[in-house]
């Protein structure tokens, strides 16, 4: 087999591209602000940079952030890949942490080997059962799961704001937050850094889906789906089930992300638990940053934490205001929507086309 | 007066050389045919002419001035328009706004004596320019008809209109007849006609050679990348073009002895079989049949008359309303796609993009798919890449099937090749019962007479084939009876050895004695 065939050589070039250029036009824009606010652009983003990449303190922190980012993303580029959205996954990640809260406080003595493990797949088992309802109605009832997953978010954020505030109200603390997780539940920080075992748990989920995505039957039925359903359902896949089981692994991951932040990070549930934009929605950008490739979305949920983390020390270092930081983001996600380069017939993918090829017949001279 | 030159054009893929020095010349208002097999690069040059693909190396001439494409739009600017196998139409506009679509008619009011553009669309004048083509050509359309209410050959006349109206005076047409019901080539012929009177200069890419003898002036003939021949028409004949576009003597048709035994046993049967579209018209109408071992029963009829949906429930894509279907006794009325292959039934669908086949994926993986389930290609879930990749190694030696990357996406397949990966598919998986539907539709005649030897040999091994098909000839040839469908029912059961082509005919009108 030719390993160096042209054609992909090319749509893996277009498809770097589209990834990357979004992200320097959006710090291109950031620089012109940070300029308005009389600061150098070069340095802000140094400090932005090298202390969360290049300082190992920084690192794992970094690494520690990216941890439910790269579960949150995984779950729904798995959906993406089968050509439809799991829009709950906000959604599925708070009802995985909560469901982790309660199982962790309730049994405060037992040892964590046990209770570790078991708040965990609580958080899983429960993002699933979540999932679950958008699934069965799209697979037995044909019932679009974008807007009901999308919905579930609001509803059970509010329910959970309810029992937050009533029912598993921690009364000594000063702001509505549920009792904190006892010290068996909690995954400690490792050697005086930020990091836990949680990131080696999303490392481990990630090789998993490595090999679902690339190696699997079921990616296989996975990538059929999403290109060509009647094709997928001539060849013998039972569409609709093939459907259900892939929402229901999309709503375990984003259990696993919300359970272990919590253990991580959290350690009790209060309202604002998933942040500002919540780790779901951010999710949903890693997974297009990350264009929906298992290893596009490490490099992007890394790459997203290390804007999380520098932003922290942007104030500290720099008069630039950290809602920077913000904007880039947005402008990040306004221009992945722009697709600079499209398909085979455009101009820019021409262009390219022939930027490689001269490049081989260089190498070929040379 | 030559109206188009190519002058040494050359175009690679990688290092796949697509079109290698093509000298080509097509003279003013004629009807050139350009024949060659599927992957001969017809295609390409097509695509260099309209602007789709530049030539690596070459040029093309438009009257005499050289010309550099870079995209259709200069194409249709130098007055070249391009009709595509697959139709670039919008289905839910109308068919005025389809032909309209990018060169609307802008409004224009008397202001002062003096006449005023306006940014406002006007209905009334593009409906009347659309309607004064229609008039001019003589083509039967309606121009408030939506383009989703068309027939397919209807829907063929919207495309050629949408180049008319753009003032383009050479059209490209490429595989125009593949998707065409009999009538209705000949209907398009009739239009290729109007257009040859009107002026125009008409470049038509086929490898069906009847079509090429009826319709054409002149004809050039491309093998692998390069022209092997231009020739007048009239000077040749379909064996002569047979024989330059495969390199070797063709069977312009392989022939069954039809001497299947009436007294093998039963492998498959049908009873009383009816199904409803979902607006609820009956389209199969309690149909009944049986194969027997080594034996290839046909069923002919124009298409459009239940053969699409008997075919669909069969293969289990649509469900049956009344009936049963057993294969070898046992009942797999309305079984899964996937339960019919375990059951050694060999699926050949009418639609190869959509039932058969899946562009975007490998390959590969589109070699296993239907069987993706066997042990020899999946263990535990995880699928086997060694083992994957040498059935394809096999399929492509066995089948003959050309390509530039092994390792490529099945949408750099012609149609024909990619019929040969569904064909090697379903027959290397060593079926008891081939369901074959429309197994030569769009394929060149190097590959067809593949096909049909393919098919014959399986009968041979005693295995039992129902073959849907509207081509007769195929049908004629292969089948050892010959069932004809005529609204959801079969009108009449002939014996292929006895029949000829105008009693077919009159049977599949719905004549019967």
């Amino acid at each position: 087999m030719k390993k160096n065939d042209p054609q992909r050589n090319t749509k893996a070039a277009v498809t770097l591209v589209n990834a990357v250029s979004p992200v320097i036009l959006a710090f291109l824009i950031g620089a012109v602000v940070i300029l308005i606010a009389r600061e150098n652009p070069l340095s802000t983003y140094w400090i932005l940079f090298s202390k969360s990449l290049f300082d190992f303190q920084g690192l794992m922190k970094t690494l520690h952030y990216a941890s439910p980012l790269m579960l949150t993303g995984l779950a729904i580029a798995v959906t993406f890949k089968a050509g439809f959205f799991n829009m709950g996954v906000e959604g599925q990640l708070l009802v995985g942490a909560f469901a982790a809260m309660i199982v962790g406080t309730s049994f405060p003595a037992m040892s964590p080997v046990l209770l570790v493990p078991l708040c965990l797949v609580t958080g899983m088992v429960c993002g699933i059962l979540f999932a679950a309802v958008p699934a069965v109605l799209r697979a037995f009832f044909n019932v679009n799961e974008m807007v009901v997953s999308l919905l579930l978010n609001y509803a059970i954020a509010i329910f959970l704001e309810y029992l937050t505030s009533g029912p598993f109200r921690n009364p000594s603390s000063g702001y509505v937050s549920t009792n904190m997780l006892p010290d068996n539940a909690i995954l400690h920080h490792l050697g005086g850094t930020k990091l836990t075992i949680f990131t080696f748990v999303a490392l481990a989920v990630f090789i998993v889906m490595y090999f679902l995505f690339n190696r699997s039957r079921l990616g296989f039925e996975i990538e059929a789906i999403g290109y060509n359903p009647s094709f997928s359902e001539a060849v013998g896949m039972n569409v609709g089930r093939k459907i259900l089981t892939i929402m229901l692994i999309s709503g375990a991951l984003a259990g696993l992300a919300g359970a272990g932040w919590l253990m991580s990070e959290k350690y009790a549930y209060t309202l604002s638990f998933s942040g500002a934009v919540g780790l779901g929605w951010d999710g949903m950008l890693i997974a297009l940053l990350g264009a929906h490739n298992p290893a596009g979305i490490i490099v992007a949920a890394i790459f997203y934490a290390t804007l999380k983390v520098g932003v922290q020390n942007i104030s500290v270092f720099t008069h630039v205001p950290s809602e920077i930081i913000a904007l880039i983001q947005a402008m990040i996600i306004l221009l992945l929507s722009l697709k600079m380069i499209g398909g085979p017939n455009t101009r820019g993918y021409k262009r390219i086309e022939s930027l490689l090829d001269s490049g081989r017949r260089k190498e070929k001279i040379g | 007066m030559e109206i188009i030159r190519c002058v040494g054009v050359t175009r690679k893929f990688g290092d796949f050389y697509a079109n290698k020095n093509i000298h080509f010349s097509v003279a003013e208002n004629e009807i050139k045919a350009v024949v060659g097999e599927n992957g001969a690069g017809k295609t390409t040059l097509m695509n260099v002419l309209y602007g789709l693909l530049e030539p690596t190396n070459g040029h093309v001439e438009v009257r005499g001035d050289r010309v550099n494409f870079t995209s259709p739009v200069d194409a249709i600017r130098a007055s070249i328009g391009m009709v595509h196998q697959h139709f670039k139409l919008v289905p839910t506009l109308t068919v005025r706004e389809n032909v309209l679509l990018g060169a609307e008619v802008k409004g224009t009011i008397n202001l002062a004596g003096r006449s005023v553009t306006l940014p406002l669309l006007s209905r009334r004048k593009g409906r009347a320019k659309v309607l004064e083509l229609i008039e001019r050509f003589g083509f039967d359309l309606d121009p408030d008809t939506l383009v989703r209410d068309l027939s397919v050959g209807a829907k063929q006349k919207v495309e050629i209109l949408k180049m008319l109206y753009r003032s383009v005076d050479i059209l490209i047409f490429d595989e125009p007849t593949a998707v065409l019901t009999p009538q209705e080539i000949d209907d398009f012929f009739d239009s290729l006609r109007q257009l040859k009177k009107q002026g125009k200069t008409i470049i038509i890419i086929t490898h069906k050679l009847k079509e090429v003898m009826m319709i054409s002036d002149s004809v050039t003939v491309i093998k692998k990348g390069e022209v092997v021949k231009s020739i007048e028409t009239a000077k040749t004949s379909e064996r002569e073009l047979a024989q330059l576009m495969v390199g070797r003597d063709v069977l312009l048709s392989v022939e069954s002895d039809h001497s299947a035994s009436p007294n093998n046993p039963l492998v498959y049967e049908v009873e009383n079989l009816s199904t409803r579209t979902d607006d609820g018209r009956k389209v199969v109408d309690g149909v009944s049949f049986g194969v027997k071992e080594g034996e290839i029963l046909g069923i002919a009829g124009v298409e459009g008359n239940g053969q699409s949906e008997l075919i669909r429930v069969l293969s289990g894509l649509m469900r049956s309303t009344e009936g049963t279907v057993r294969m070898r006794g046992e009942d797999i009325t309305n079984s899964w796609p996937r339960g019919l292959r375990d059951r050694r039934i060999g699926i050949i669908p009418e639609e190869r993009y959509v039932h058969g086949l899946c562009r975007e994926m490998t390959l590969a993986h589109n070699c296993i798919a239907g069987y993706h389930y066997n042990s020899e290609f999946c263990s535990r879930g995880l699928m086997k890449r060694r083992a994957i990749e040498h059935w394809r190694d096999r399929l492509i030696e066995d089948f003959d099937i050309r390509i530039s990357d092994a390792g490529g996406q099945l949408s750099s397949l012609s149609g024909g090749n990619a019929q040969k990966i569904i064909i090697g598919r379903e027959l290397e998986s060593n079926p008891d019962f081939l369901i074959a539907a429309q197994p030569t539709r769009g394929v060149d005649i190097g590959a067809i007479e593949f096909i049909h030897t393919t098919i014959l040999a399986l009968r041979k091994k005693r295995k039992a084939v129902l073959l849907v098909s509207t081509e007769l000839s195929e049908i004629m040839s292969l089948s050892d009876r010959i069932l004809v469908m005529y609204r959801g029912r079969f009108i009449d059961e002939v014996d292929a050895r006895n029949v000829t082509r105008g009693e077919l005919g009159l049977l599949m009108a719905g004549v019967k004695e």
